[in-house]
């Protein structure tokens, strides 16, 4: 029954404004609708005279700001100098000049470090044996250095005599 | 009085753009703050946003082209601004709405009967529960007296839509005030 009636309420909603209103009268209490109204029409003293030029001012305030904004010369940084680009040439900076120094700071390593190696390993720390193989891995070296040396001197040899001959080749096999 | 229309189009053709401008706010500003206060109820949210209203009527009415009427229009847009101040009032917690209930009921409950006293606290509560769109449609409907249809083009809904938010903003009003 109930819902009957309000199937006919939801029916007859919009044939008039009288009838809306009427429905919610019943409902509702029609005086504490109106009072609900008048505790939300109501505002400050005076608010709707002053409410014109308040506005009006507003209004002036922004489009003199737009103008502003507008009349603003806007200088725009060179491409190189946007934060962005700006990002990538210090990265790249810090590229060459980081590489740079660890490529040198190798470099400069390798050739400190190769004879101080060398100098920090002396004759008496080494074995016989192991100068021995030295010498013996490396004769050809020395067969090849006297040979060197003997031809050079050959081209002088024939302005030489015998005696001067066995001296040089005294001097060598020493 | 000259009528909006011909307010406008003399705004339009930058004839004293400022006096027809005025002479419409003058027209229509009361109607456009009550809308709006009862909605978020505090006049200092009701006068900021009455303001943003009427700055974006002057900012656009240069384009209006007079295809509805011009209350419609600025109804619209003093609803659609409205949500936008309670949303994002949701968002920063700063609504208003409890204390000036508080106050509401303060003010009442000196003046009346106790029981129409509490009739009036528990309506104004049950209608401050309401989605905003069913709010603005009982009042739209019930105090302005607006036909459903421009009900319908400033909330944005059908005419069936705009009736049945009627329907139910009164159904759950009387409801709430029957548990009381």
């Amino acid at each position: 029954m109930e819902k009957d009636t309000e199937l006919n309420h939801q029916d007859n909603i919009g044939n008039s404004l009288v009838q809306d209103r009427a429905w919610a009268d019943s409902l509702l209490n029609k005086q504490s609708l109106s009072q609900f109204n008048l505790s939300k029409t109501n505002a400050p003293f005076n608010y709707f005279e002053s409410f014109p030029d308040q506005l009006m001012s507003r209004i002036e305030a922004e489009k003199r700001q737009k103008m502003k904004k507008k009349n603003a010369k806007i200088f725009f940084l060179p491409s190189f100098m946007q934060p962005l680009n700006r990002l990538a040439i210090a990265a790249a900076c810090i590229i060459v000049v980081g590489g740079s120094f660890i490529f040198l700071n190798n470099s400069v390593s390798k050739k400190t470090q190769a004879p101080i190696v060398a100098n920090d390993i002396s004759l008496q720390e080494l074995s016989s044996e192991e100068i021995e193989s030295y010498v013996d891995a490396n004769e050809w070296i020395a067969e090849i250095d006297v040979q060197a040396q003997m031809q050079k001197e050959n081209l002088r040899l024939s302005s030489l005599d015998e005696k001067q001959i066995e001296e040089i080749k005294k001097i060598i096999t020493q | 009085m000259a009528s909006d229309q011909e307010l406008i189009i003399q705004f339009q053709e930058s004839i004293n753009r400022e006096a027809n401008f005025t002479a419409l706010l003058k027209k229509h500003q009361q109607k456009v703050y009550y809308q709006i206060k009862r909605m978020v109820t505090d006049h200092a949210d009701a006068d900021d946003i009455a303001q943003l209203v009427w700055i974006k009527i002057w900012d656009k009415l240069d384009g209006f082209k007079m295809e509805s009427e011009f209350t419609t229009w600025l109804f619209r847009i003093a609803y659609n601004e409205t949500l936008n101040y309670l949303q994002k009032q949701k968002k920063q917690g700063t609504s208003h709405s409890n204390g000036d209930l508080l106050d509401y009921e303060n003010a009442t409950a000196s003046s009346d009967s106790p029981k129409s006293t509490e009739i009036q606290i528990g309506l104004d509560r049950a209608i401050s529960q309401l989605p905003e769109k069913q709010k603005v449609v009982f009042m739209l409907r019930y105090y302005e007296g607006y036909d459903y249809e421009k009900i319908a083009s400033i909330v944005g809904t059908t005419i069936g839509g705009a009736k049945a938010n009627y329907h139910q903003a009164v159904k759950k009003v009387e409801s709430f005030i029957k548990q009381l």
